[in-house]
């Protein structure tokens, strides 16, 4: 039957290591960055003196650089980084496809992140929502999400262990999904070869549908499918427990997968696109709360007979906030997919805050419980620099959230309610810039909400240099080896 | 010389790339894709090196390894 | 069941097929019936494609990212309908390529903005809007008032919205250049550029040369108002 004698370990291969590094340090990067610009447009909401006049950093130019470095560099980053260390691990297999692809990989996403951003505030958008970079970019990434493809797939297919690990399930959804989104979302003819400028092929209330399909399944795919796979492998090696129910992560996969595509059309409730595909997108929306709250249960059921672990180690703290924030986010998501609960939520700062608390309570904080975790184990030190720093990081960071998402939810259902209210004469009772008004001061808590969550993440990236680089990190040596050396 | 079949195939699509960026920026209509196709081509470039460095590492290592 | 499940699990070939499969469902469903169904699109009488300088507008429109803060959708809902004109019809925006309905208001909804301001009015909130509605967190877009429009590549252009369905004549294509510039020219002769583009509006132009400006304000003016509510003819069939 094995080929493998009783109590004898094949050797494991040799990682490549060294593009798991490369990607996060992009991550923790270009995180700061993101947080950052964030930080810069919520202040130009607050004052729009900071516009200072000039068109490459004015709102409308630097919002998608804000959101593609979110989405895309910091999210993105930390999946290639995670997905080729657990893909490895669980397959035990080096991955497939040389030192060359790999590589190509790397150096070719930054460089998609690097043109998109300049494309932006030089005044070229296609003005999707998160599909804004023109045709020649989007070229480009179809190229190395290809070739990331390839190396995925192929890492799977040569693997020692005979059963696909969930984590991976979960990422190979991602790496698909994403690719069909993609291209799907992006049929444009460009007004020539040599110009940046194109034309979608769809238009109106047909493009419309296309890009909330895309627009969705981006979060849906992207940044839940994605990081479900990052949680199926940190929480439980963090935690030393095993996945809680076999039997829910298939279910929970499944559906999930299924059952997200269909939401798209609750972006667009009571607009021009025919009812019967808005009720198809509310049905679907609220009923995908189910196998969205079976992951958070898979998740959080895992820290069973573990949860003093929470006391100790911080960073698998933020791990098991993160399943508790995105929890959250899909309760809020099908409540606001109702179409009466959506007359008043859209078009409103609600939307922003259930995104936030999306991206900032499940999106970031898996991904530094991820980082934490990986860094010591990939850089070989015995430990991260400062647990307390950790620490330090998580409660800043929550309390960030906390008045980023409450300040919103003010906010949003203020201008909702000003939006449609009426004087005892039966008119209109507020213009619409009174409604800008009265929301100044929940923009000003978000501007420190946002900053909050800018500073933990510099906290972070102190940490994480002193772990790689402190002395009082370095591993001891085991002791012959040591009396080896002594003796040479 | 032997040269592994990824750094042979990458190192043939960065040739393609360069020359494409080149040929980008040459027709340029516009600021964008002039930088994009010059900085596509500089990306192909220096990638290029980067995998012919890495392929003569490798044999000087295993030369005195 | 689950023993069956294990099969997928030891194959990759299999968990791809089925994954793809899967999520190929939900799309199909939802967007094909958007081409076929033929009363989508409302039938409706006065939808035109945008002239040479609205479309030029409209692309700077678009690649400033307005719609990040101004929607263009008036839903079909009371309060809505009240303080910005009729529900948007899917005809009005059947040759918007991309689509530009929007998901934020950090300003007013723009669907019909077409009319309600002036020309002069546009030019000097478009430079300073908080001169026009201190209220305002709009950013200044002067630049654009001192940046002349690119006008050799407007035939591509054409071409290009012509290849992805907007039904720009032959004619409407040779006259693009010509109808560019004269419906920045209010001292000019608009008849030929109107007998292509009814209710086209003449902006007043800084007497020099066509601005980014001009387009953007020309095509703000014509947002919202190709159909005629008014018309008893127009009926707004249910999709």
């Amino acid at each position: 039957m094995a080929d493998v004698g009783i109590g004898v370990l094949r050797p494991a291969p040799e990682y490549n290591e060294a593009i798991v590094k490369k990607f996060l340090i992009a991550s923790v990067f270009w995180g700061v960055v993101a947080f950052l610009v964030g930080v810069y447009i919520a202040t130009e909401l607050t004052w729009p003196s900071f516009n200072l006049g000039l068109s490459f950093i004015n709102f409308g130019r630097l919002r998608p650089v804000h959101t593609s470095a979110a989405i895309f560099a910091f999210g993105g980053c930390a999946l290639f980084a995670t997905s080729f260390h657990v893909v490895q691990r669980t397959c035990r297999a080096r991955l497939f496809g040389g030192e060359a692809l790999a590589n190509f990989v790397f150096w070719g996403y930054q460089f998609f992140i690097v043109m998109a951003a300049l494309s932006y505030v030089m005044g070229f958008s296609q003005s999707q929502e998160y599909a804004e970079p023109e045709w020649h970019i989007d070229l480009w990434l179809t190229v190395v999400w290809v070739c990331y493809a390839i190396i995925f797939i192929g890492t799977l297919m040569k693997r020692e262990e005979p059963h696909i690990y969930v984590a991976n399930w979960f990422y190979l959804a991602f790496i698909l999904t994403v690719a069909v989104l993609h291209i799907g979302n992006n049929i444009d003819i460009p007004i020539s070869v040599f110009s940046a400028k194109s034309y979608p092929v769809a238009a109106g209330v047909q493009n419309a549908m296309i890009q909330w399909w895309y627009g969705h399944n981006a979060v849906g795919f992207f940044l839940t499918a994605g990081f479900l796979g990052m949680m199926y492998y940190f929480i439980p090696k963090a935690a030393n427990r095993p996945v809680y129910s076999y039997r829910l992560s298939v279910v929970h996969f499944w559906s999930l997968i299924f059952l997200y595509i269909w939401a798209g059309p609750h972006h667009l409730h009571w607009t021009a696109l025919p009812d019967w595909t808005q009720t198809l997108g509310m049905a679907f929306s609220v009923m995908l709360w189910m196998p969205s709250w079976g992951g958070m249960i898979n998740g959080l059921m895992t820290l069973s007979g573990a949860w003093d672990k929470l006391r100790t180690d911080p960073s698998l703290r933020f791990s098991v906030t993160a399943v508790g924030f995105y929890g959250m986010s899909t309760f809020e998501g099908p409540v606001m997919s109702v179409r009466d609960v959506n007359a008043l939520s859209h078009y409103t700062d609600w939307t922003i805050g259930h995104v936030h608390s999306g991206a900032l309570g499940w999106v970031a904080f898996i991904s530094f419980g991820a980082i934490y975790y990986l860094v010591p184990v990939l850089w070989k030190r015995s430990s991260l620099y400062s647990t307390r720093l950790v620490a330090w990081h998580y409660w800043i960071a929550t309390l960030g959230i906390v008045f980023y998402i409450t300040s919103m939810w003010v906010a949003g259902i203020m201008e909702g309610l000003m939006w449609r209210a009426y004087d005892q004469f039966g008119f209109l009772q507020y213009s619409f810039a009174e409604s800008v008004v009265a929301v100044h001061p929940y923009f000003v808590i978000r501007l420190l909400g946002g900053l909050m969550f800018l500073s933990g993440a510099l906290l972070m990236v102190f940490n994480l240099i002193m772990t790689v680089r402190s002395s009082s990190t370095e591993r001891a040596i085991a002791p012959q080896l040591a009396a080896v050396a002594a003796g040479e | 010389m032997d040269i592994e079949p990824s750094d042979f195939i990458v190192g043939l699509l960065m040739l393609v790339f360069g020359i494409v960026g080149l040929i980008l920026a040459s027709g340029a209509m516009d600021d964008e894709m002039y930088v994009f196709g010059l900085s596509l081509f500089g990306f192909a470039t220096v990638f290029e090196f980067g995998l012919l460095r890495r392929h003569f590492d490798k044999a000087e290592a295993r030369r005195h390894g | 069941m689950f023993i069956r499940h294990e099969l997928i699990e030891k194959n990759a070939f299999l968990l791809l097929i089925l994954t793809l499969l899967t999520v190929a469902i939900g799309g199909i469903v939802e967007v094909v019936p958007l081409f076929t169904i033929e009363t989508t699109v409302e039938h409706v009488k006065g939808v035109r494609p945008y002239s040479p300088l609205e479309q030029r507008g409209r692309d700077i429109y678009v690649r400033e990212g307005c719609y990040l803060c101004h929607s263009q959708q008036i839903r079909a809902l009371k309060d809505e309908v009240e303080r910005y004109g009729h529900f948007s019809l899917a005809a009005e925006s059947m040759y918007d390529h991309p689509f530009q309905w929007g998901s934020k208001r950090i300003g007013p909804d723009l669907a019909r903005v077409g009319g309600k301001y002036s020309s002069d009015w546009h030019y000097a909130h478009l430079k300073n809007a908080q001169g026009v509605v201190p209220e305002s967190l709009m950013p200044h877009y002067a630049f654009l008032a001192e940046t002349p429009l690119v006008t050799d590549d407007i035939q591509a252009r054409l071409r290009t919205l012509r290849t992805v369905g907007v039904p720009y004549s032959d004619e409407d294509v040779a006259d693009a250049a010509a109808d560019l510039r004269a419906q920045a020219d209010p001292n000019g002769d608009p008849s030929a550029l109107l007998k292509r583009y009814p209710k086209a509006v003449v902006v007043p132009g800084n007497g020099r040369e066509v601005t980014e400006m001009d387009a953007l304000v020309a095509y703000l003016q014509v947002l919202g108002t190709m159909v005629d509510f008014a018309d008893p003819t127009n009926e707004h069939l249910q999709q």
